[in-house]
């Protein structure tokens, strides 16, 4: 058996308007290990919190999934979500109380959670509760509070310790940290990492932010036009970027220092491609300084490459 | 940008698409345009002018419809009424009665509603108080009620030789105020919400004033809600003319708009000559239904959170 | 020499029940301070930042620069002049609106989607008077929307038709349109990708070359901020808790809340 957790094999997600079929997600193919945190990092329409509600089956009407395969564990999900739903894989969302019932206390919703996914008694399920929420560095007294009265910060650790409850193998956080203060992020990302490590529960991290996917992942997925740019070892990513998308992130992500106030950022021209109106070949040719021909007319894929762009081919051959 | 390529762009947007695929929507639109096109060019249309005396031929009363009369031989399409006015003439003479006092009641109402919630949901403090409790104070009674008191008033105010010539702007005012509440609450809660959008802080830090804002800037943005409650206030509007006219304080007996011609049908329902009722009655059901069904139909087009 | 300066700024607001509220429940009357005695002085030409997380008062003291609101106590002087001053006639009042102008943070919220971006453009053009005759007007809406890297074809299109950071540039616009000395700019990137985000923010730092434009620099992301900045403010609570250029800041912060800000950016080092 492979360790592959979680396989998307060439999956593509469409949505019908009445004048053409856009693509939102298109041919992706990766794979998340057992205990990793892979990052899905990519600007907004990039298709990666798409990819995330394919994985746990929330894409609706009119939007479907058209073509490729998820794996999960060895069985096929992409058709029938409803089995792990919750259950194997939870989710994360960027606003708490999208996750929250605000007429619920906090223990009563983790308790449902539990029971509805365990077949457990009811004080086991209490208990299990109260773990979970220590877990997430939330005091147990707390079980009878309300969501309205807890700050943004301690809503998303509810928020996790809800969708950790039911002892899922995967857990899909898509940008849980953009709505909070930083000093509030740094704290959920170590709990996240923590997490991780302690109970080796799989992450997909959906974020914008470079620095937090510098900071968070193992392994990195950079997504472009519904594409897959470039996969690989977050380290090395950001050390040495192949694709000229992810050299352009990483380089125009701001940074701390002192003096560079005097200095103009690095920026990519341009700005990512409307969903109608995908440029032919490689996506990111017009933004793109070093492109050719073939990238005009051919789309590059991630093969032997880490990053799906053709000047690394080029680069090989010479 | 011309006329034509906005009719151009218009045929080819989103909104037209939907409207072409939504059934009930197309076939109410097609009734309403029937119904208004009738009535517009009822002088061409209509056999008879039931407005004129003269053209009435008291032998035709009570005649059936789509039978000969039995002493002048005269075939009426909907049959005759007890003056032996044609009925089909007189329905469509009423529906622009109906229609008109529907419209400018609308519009009174329109115009009050959106000066009043635009300035209730701006300024804000006491004056949005005083504006909203008011129209609070006002939904309390049926909005009916209230066009009768109006009325009332105003036949009280109006010295008699008037009140025959001014009846007809006595209903449009009645209806008008008794509609208008809907409008401000409408205005008043999108202004609220506009306000506080920073492209009013942008417009204020260039030191326009508070009625260059609301009228440049907030008004364009609070309009399309408005459309929607016009839609559904205009058949409103319609029925509380029938009504009132049918509670004989509305349009006289000698100009009869459609209520007037119910309340003339209602007399002789029982004797048996049910077309004087009916097909008033049937040409009111059909403008207010499709007027309705297609407010709604607008109103989940326009305005989502409404549904 | 000190072109704006912040003098003992404090903005309070009324958090209380309503008087008849009170008198049932024997209730105090509540009151929120959001900015508490902050002073600070930005010299001509120059980028100050003030950065906090929500809740610092941040945004209140935007707002109180920009003349929006009133400070409770305190003052802000302009060049010179008093900018909170009632006394002063609608005249002074408006040349002073003229020269101090704001880029707000949504790209969605700040752009009036009904009107053409000719005509946003146009609007402070008219309101200050600056340009006479439609065909100077419209000469110099070309000229603004070149500046900010558009092209004269937009002015026909509306908001929608822009993504944002293209909305942002059009915001950006707006404000010079007036040939403003000081541009508040209050999270002008918060709500871009990154990618955009640099581009919006080498704007800025060119047209403040061009220009000499002084910016008063708001947000809460430091990493930002010491791209920008010629000195920084750090707000906590609607207190002003340190200050200092940059290369002070990040290398030896003082105070504890500093500290702690700059240990949360993440960083590329830190992995």
């Amino acid at each position: 058996m492979s360790d592959h957790l979680l396989e998307i094999k060439n999956l593509k997600i469409t949505v019908a308007t009445r004048r053409n079929v856009l693509n939102l997600v298109d041919n992706l193919t990766l794979a998340v290990k057992k205990g990793e945190i892979l990052g899905l990092v990519g600007e907004s329409g990039a298709g990666k919190s798409m990819t995330g509600s394919a994985i746990i089956g929330l894409i609706e009407k009119p939007v479907k999934i058209s073509g490729g395969e998820i794996w999960f564990k060895g069985k096929r999900i992409d058709q029938h979500p409803d089995e792990v739903r919750g259950h194997e894989i939870s989710m994360i969302f960027q606003d708490p109380m999208m996750s929250l019932n605000p007429l619920w206390r906090i223990g009563d919703q983790l308790i449902e959670v539990i029971t509805t996914h365990m077949n457990i008694s009811h004080q086991d399920a209490i208990k299990k509760a109260k773990h979970c929420l220590v877990e997430v560095g939330i005091d147990p007294s707390r079980m009878n509070a309300y969501p309205h009265t807890f700050s943004g910060g301690m809503r998303q650790r509810v928020v996790i310790a809800l969708a950790l409850a039911p002892n899922p193998s995967l857990v899909i956080a898509d940008e849980p940290t953009t709505a909070l203060d930083v000093s509030i992020q740094a704290q959920i990302l170590d709990l996240l990492k923590q997490i991780c490590k302690t109970r080796g529960t799989s992450i997909i991290l959906i974020t914008h932010d470079m620095a937090v996917i510098s900071q968070t992942t193992d392994r990195v997925c950079v997504m472009y036009s519904g594409r897959l740019a470039e996969i690989g070892i977050t380290k090395e990513i950001m050390a040495h970027p192949q694709h000229p998308y992810t050299k352009g992130l990483v380089a125009s992500t701001p940074q701390i220092d002192a003096s560079s106030f005097e200095k103009m950022l690095y920026q990519i021209p341009g700005s990512m491609p409307a969903l109608d109106n995908i440029p032919s070949g490689c996506a990111f040719h017009p933004r793109c300084e070093h492109a050719h021909d073939k990238c005009r007319a051919e789309r590059p894929e991630v093969l032997s490459n880490r990053a799906a762009c053709w000047l690394l081919d080029a680069n090989e051959g010479q | 940008m011309s006329g034509n390529a906005m009719i151009r762009r218009f045929l080819k947007s989103d909104f037209f698409y939907d409207f072409t695929h939504a059934p009930i929507a197309v076939v109410s639109f097609v009734v309403i345009m029937v119904i208004v096109t009738c009535a517009i060019f009822a002088g061409f249309i209509a056999p008879t002018n039931p407005f004129d005396p003269s053209s009435l031929e008291l032998m035709n009363g009570f005649t059936p419809p789509m039978q000969p009369n039995a002493f002048t031989g005269d075939v009426f399409l909907m049959g005759a009424d007890d003056q032996g006015r044609d009925l089909f003439s007189a329905i469509l003479y009423g529906l622009r009665i109906s229609l008109f006092v529907g419209v400018m009641a609308v519009i009174l109402a329109m115009v009050l509603g959106i000066l009043l919630g635009l300035t209730a949901g701006y300024v804000g403090g006491w004056l949005d108080n005083l504006i909203m409790r008011f129209a609070d104070i006002q939904m309390t009674f049926p909005s009916i009620l209230i066009a009768m008191l109006i009325h009332g008033v105003a036949r009280g105010i109006l010295p008699p030789e008037l009140r025959y010539e001014m009846s007809i702007t006595v209903l449009i005012v009645a209806i008008g105020l008794s509609e208008w509440v809907p409008f401000a609450r409408t205005v008043r809660g999108s202004t609220m919400v506009e306000k506080e959008k920073e492209y009013v802080a942008a417009a204020q830090l260039i030191g326009l004033n508070r009625w260059q804002i609301m009228v440049r800037h907030i008004l364009p943005n609070v309009l399309s809600p408005v459309l929607v409650i016009a839609t559904i206030t205009f058949a409103l509007a319609i029925i509380a003319e029938a009504t009132l006219s049918f509670l004989g304080v509305g349009a006289p007996r000698t100009e009869p708009s459609l209520g007037t011609l119910i309340r003339i049908g209602q007399d002789f329902l029982f004797s048996g000559e049910w077309w004087i009722l009916l097909f008033p009655a049937l040409t009111l059901l059909a403008l207010a239904l499709a007027v309705n069904l297609f407010g709604d139909w607008l109103r989940d087009k326009l305005n989502p959170r409404l549904k | 020499m000190s072109f704006i300066i912040a003098n003992h700024l404090t903005r309070q607001y009324d958090l209380s029940d309503p008087w008849i509220v009170r008198m049932l429940t024997s209730n105090k009357r509540k009151q929120l301070t959001a900015v508490d005695d902050v002073s600070f002085s930005i010299d001509k030409g120059t980028t100050y930042a003030l950065v906090g997380e929500s809740g610092s008062g941040k945004s209140t003291i935007a707002k109180m620069v920009v003349g929006l609101l009133a400070p409770s106590a305190g003052a802000i002087t302009f060049d010179g002049k008093m900018i909170n001053d009632e006394t002063i006639s609608k005249a002074d009042r408006q040349r002073l609106r003229r020269r101090i102008q704001m880029v707000f943070q949504s790209p969605y919220a700040s752009l009036n989607p009904r009107w053409a971006v000719g005509d946003i453009l146009k609007e402070p053009i008219r309101a200050f008077g600056l340009f006479d005759s439609r065909a100077d007007q419209d000469k110099r809406v070309n000229e603004l929307l070149d500046q900010v890297g558009l092209s004269a074809r937009d002015a026909n299109k509306y908001p929608h038709e822009f993504s944002g950071g293209q909305r942002q540039r059009i915001s950006i616009a707006r404000a010079l349109s007036s040939q403003p000395d000081v541009i508040i700019c209050d999270e002008p990137t918060s709500a871009l990708d990154v990618s955009v985000q640099a581009q919006v923010l080498n704007l800025l730092k060119t047209l403040q070359k061009e220009f000499s434009l002084t910016y008063l620099f708001i947000s809460h992301d430091l990493a930002v901020v010491s791209t920008m900045a010629n000195k920084i403010g750090v707000l906590n609570e609607g207190k002003l808790v340190e200050e200092a250029v940059p290369s002070q800041l990040f290398a030896k912060p003082e105070n504890p809340y500093t500290k702690m800000l700059i240990d949360a950016v993440p960083d590329f080092g830190k992995v």
